[in-house]
């Protein structure tokens, strides 16, 4: 509705629908945009600063683990100026993983100089999101801004919402306009990335100035937007039932609407207490709290998020900062809760208004800071099975009926024997496979696994033990081909003795199948879905065996589950290598997925097979420069019998099947050329 | 100084004790049967099936733990034998 220009994307669980549906929209020319599928959130958060500072209407979504690795970006977006919009799909960030939200995510993020606004539910996130331009844009505030929508609550959840007509959003807010576009062609000044230190301190001065104007800007556009659509949330806060409060309970995002239902039957029970939301968290509503604060005896602050050390909550420590100074003396209570997807439900807000009443009424308040907390019901039903001394991993995972992930780990795990440490950048295996393996699994950033590896290997090395321990990965593509390559290719060059076992699904499967750099050309993933415009995956897929070899490093080797006595041989090989010290050592294993390639559950094994005999994924090794191909098939099968079965490429043609053969039939031939010739001549 | 384990607070640890499935069988729409009287004893039902919820008998012959088994139907399309055959799960009265 607000004709972005460009979108810059990377998936991330709970954003992924937000950016489904936009590719969804350019795949149909619903939406006349550029579509940047982005490696990393790092590099997504740049392509947003650089097609805004290029002058074009920029949106982009992202949360938890994603923003923080943005954050450096995030930064440098203040000061060029730059009005891009951010959609932020809370989920919690860090240690004691979840999908869920709470706002750990967004408090870094705080205090950079973004616009941070916080949104109750589907049609304030639609409503809001027109208002962002209309703010960020407006050449008084000229600021990025943040959408924090609860992850889940709102973004996965569907909800009816008004459309405003187009003709009148258009009209409303017209296409961006930069004043000093990074266009030579039209301007000779652009945003200074740098200025003396001299002036930091007036600039950080006006900076605050414009978060100050930008107050009433927010409140203009609110009202304005009201008028036209005629829907209004009140600009910075929204009150409800506060006109004779006489205490306060302040929330933000989703949660709001539970507290309202609380506040309702508070009130019905004679409890004058009111109900503030926070709509703006930067800039942060001062005035308006003190008017409210003047007028009340109590105020009790629900957040969802704690700022470690200083033993209280988000919310609860800007507001008695914005307190202190006032004529307001009026006693703060902060509850803390909902952490990482647990829910706040209408008896707990109520029971917190209840507390609020009762200092209220004693005048004293006992304690100031509470923690909610529920009992965990335990885990359901304990299994009766015991570890065999012949496997590594248990049976009764959550991994999908018909996973070949689950076939590669045991391979891996069972080969490599107990003294093994997985190092895991996010994938679906992590969720499906850490809690049911023997051996010691640790969950790594996403952009860090091979350093992760690096870090346990110098330390067991450091101490001795590195011939006895086997260090390895359990990655996907993403991990690997995508945000993970940077510290692989690190590892690689500097020779850390570890193995990296990436398990290639060809898209992005933890999250919902979006395209990687692995994705082969053509296939439909949910982020290059076959519309009117797109027709799958345009581009071709990353070549990881050249890649590493171009690393010089001792053993690289491809295998596919459908031939397991050679994957097993190439993990004892890689296994040899990395315990003499000989440097790293790289499996690429192709895993064909019955829920992201849909193809029925028994033919994952069966897809596996046609891949290597059609030479779709070719079963090589390059031992120390010395290519050899594993799995030599007499005669390639046709590759329309391996592209057939899968539904992700049922909309291709005879020609783009013809494209494809004629890639396989120039690759194969490659490979056996080298193959004849024997060392690569740069080993 | 020495430190003992006891005054670490709030750490959440993993170890193999806390490890392990779940019953899955309830996900099943079809139920693979081995015919004993075509099984040659390949192994490779057991080699591909993705839950490892079939094991060696005493004699080597293949076993399913239907309390694993997800219905995946792999082992009785990979079954060089044709020895697995898949039926559809009885509606629970």
């Amino acid at each position: 509705m607000a004709r972005v220009e460009v979108v810059p994307a990377f998936p991330i669980t709970p954003q992924t629908t937000i950016i489904e549906y936009i590719s969804e929209f350019v795949a149909n020319n619903e939406l006349d945009a550029e579509y940047i599928h982005s490696e990393g959130e790092h590099s997504c958060m740049g392509m947003a600063v650089g097609a805004s500072l290029a002058g074009a209407r920029t949106f982009t979504a992202t949360c938890s683990e994603g923003l923080a690795y943005m954050h450096e970006v995030v930064a440098q977006a203040t000061n060029y100026r730059t009005p891009i919009v951010m959609a932020v799909a809370n989920r919690t960030l860090g240690w004691y993983w979840s999908l869920g939200p709470d706002y750990s995510d967004i408090m870094p993020e705080m205090n950079l100089g973004w616009l941070v606004n916080f949104v109750e539910s589907n049609q304030e996130c639609l409503d809001q999101t027109l208002m962002n331009y209309k703010i960020a844009e407006d050449y008084r505030v000229l600021l990025p801004t943040m959408m924090s929508l609860d992850g889940f609550y709102l973004s996965y959840s569907q909800e009816r919402v008004y459309l405003p007509d187009q003709i009148e959003v258009d009209k409303w807010l017209p296409p961006y306009r930069a004043p000093y576009p990074l266009d030579p062609t039209e301007s000779k000044s652009w945003p200074s990335s740098m200025i003396p230190s001299a002036l930091h301190t007036k600039y950080r001065r006006l900076h605050e100035e414009v978060m100050e104007d930008a107050k009433k800007v927010i409140n203009e556009v609110d009202k304005s937007y009201g008028e036209t659509f005629g829907r209004s949330y009140g600009g910075l806060v929204e009150k409800y039932r506060c006109d004779d409060a006489e205490t306060l309970m302040i929330t933000m995002g989703s949660m709001t609407t539970a507290a309202r239902r609380a506040v309702d039957r508070l009130r019905k029970e004679g409890e004058n207490i009111g109900l503030l939301k926070l709509r703006f968290m930067r800039p942060f509503p001062s005035e308006e709290l003190i008017e409210l604060a003047d007028q009340v005896n109590v105020i009790g602050v629900v957040d969802r998020a704690v700022l470690h050390g200083t033993g209280g909550g988000m919310a609860f420590q800007d507001i008695k900062s914005a307190l202190y100074n006032s004529e307001a003396r009026v006693p703060v209570k902060n509850f803390i809760t909902g952490l990482g997807v647990e829910d706040i439900p209408i008896d707990d807000l109520y029971a917190m208004g209840k507390k609020i009443m009762k200092i209220s009424k004693k005048g004293k308040l006992d304690k100031a800071v509470e923690f909610i907390e529920h009992e965990f019901p335990g885990a359901a039903n304990p299994v009766d099975y015991d570890f065999t001394d012949e496997t590594c991993i248990h049976p009764g995972s959550d991994g999908c009926a018909g996973c070949g992930a689950s076939i590669i780990v045991r391979t891996l795990l069972n080969t490599l024997g107990e003294n093994t440490i997985v190092i895991n950048p996010p994938s679906c295996s992590g969720v499906n496979y850490s809690g049911v393996v023997k051996v010691p699994w640790v969950l790594a950033n996403f952009a860090a696994g091979p350093a992760y590896e690096t870090g346990v290997f110098r330390a067991l090395r450091k101490k001795g033990k590195a011939d006895r321990v086997y260090i390895t990965s359990y990655a996907g593509d993403g991990g690997t081909v995508d945000i993970g390559l940077q510290s692989l290719s690190g590892a690689a060059e500097r020779g850390e003795s570890i193995i990296w076992l990436c398990y290639d699904n060809e898209a992005y499967m933890n999250t919902g199948i979006q395209r990687s750099g692995s994705t082969p050309l053509y296939s439909a993933t949910s982020t290059t879905p076959v519309g009117s415009e797109w027709k799958g995956k345009p581009q071709r897929r990353k070549n990881m065996l050249m890649i590493m070899a171009a690393h010089r490093i001792p053993y690289i080797a491809t295998a596919s589950l459908g031939y397991i006595p050679v994957l097993n041989r190439e993990i004892e090989k890689a296994a040899e290598i990395t315990r003499n010290g000989e440097g790293l050592a790289y499996i690429h294993v192709h895993q064909p997925c019955t829920t992201g390639w849909y193809f029925d559950s028994s033919k994952t094994v069966e897809i596996a097979k046609l891949a290597v005999q059609s030479g779709a994924f070719p079963v090589v090794e390059i031992d120390h420069g010395e290519l050899k191909i594993n799995v030599k098939p007499r005669e390639l099968k046709p590759v329309k019998e391996y592209l057939e079965p899968q539904r992700r490429f049922r909309h291709v043609t005879d020609e783009q099947t013809e494209i494809i053969q004629k890639h396989i039939r120039e690759d194969w031939e490659a490979l056996l050329k080298i193959e004849k010739e024997g060392k690569l001549p740069w080993f | 100084m020495s430190q003992s384990k006891e005054q670490v607070k709030g750490l959440a640890l993993n170890d193999i004790d806390t490890r392990g499935g779940k019953y899955v069988g309830n996900w099943r729409v079809y139920r693979p049967v081995i015919l004993y009287d075509k099984c040659v004893v390949c192994g490779l039902c057991i080699t591909f099936c993705p839950e490892a919820a079939i094991t060696r008998g005493d004699e080597g012959e293949p076993e399913i733990d239907y309390r694993f088994c997800k219905g995946c139907g792999i082992c009785a399309n990979e079954c060089p034998q044709k020895a697995i055959e898949m039926k559809k799960e009885e509606e629970e009265e």
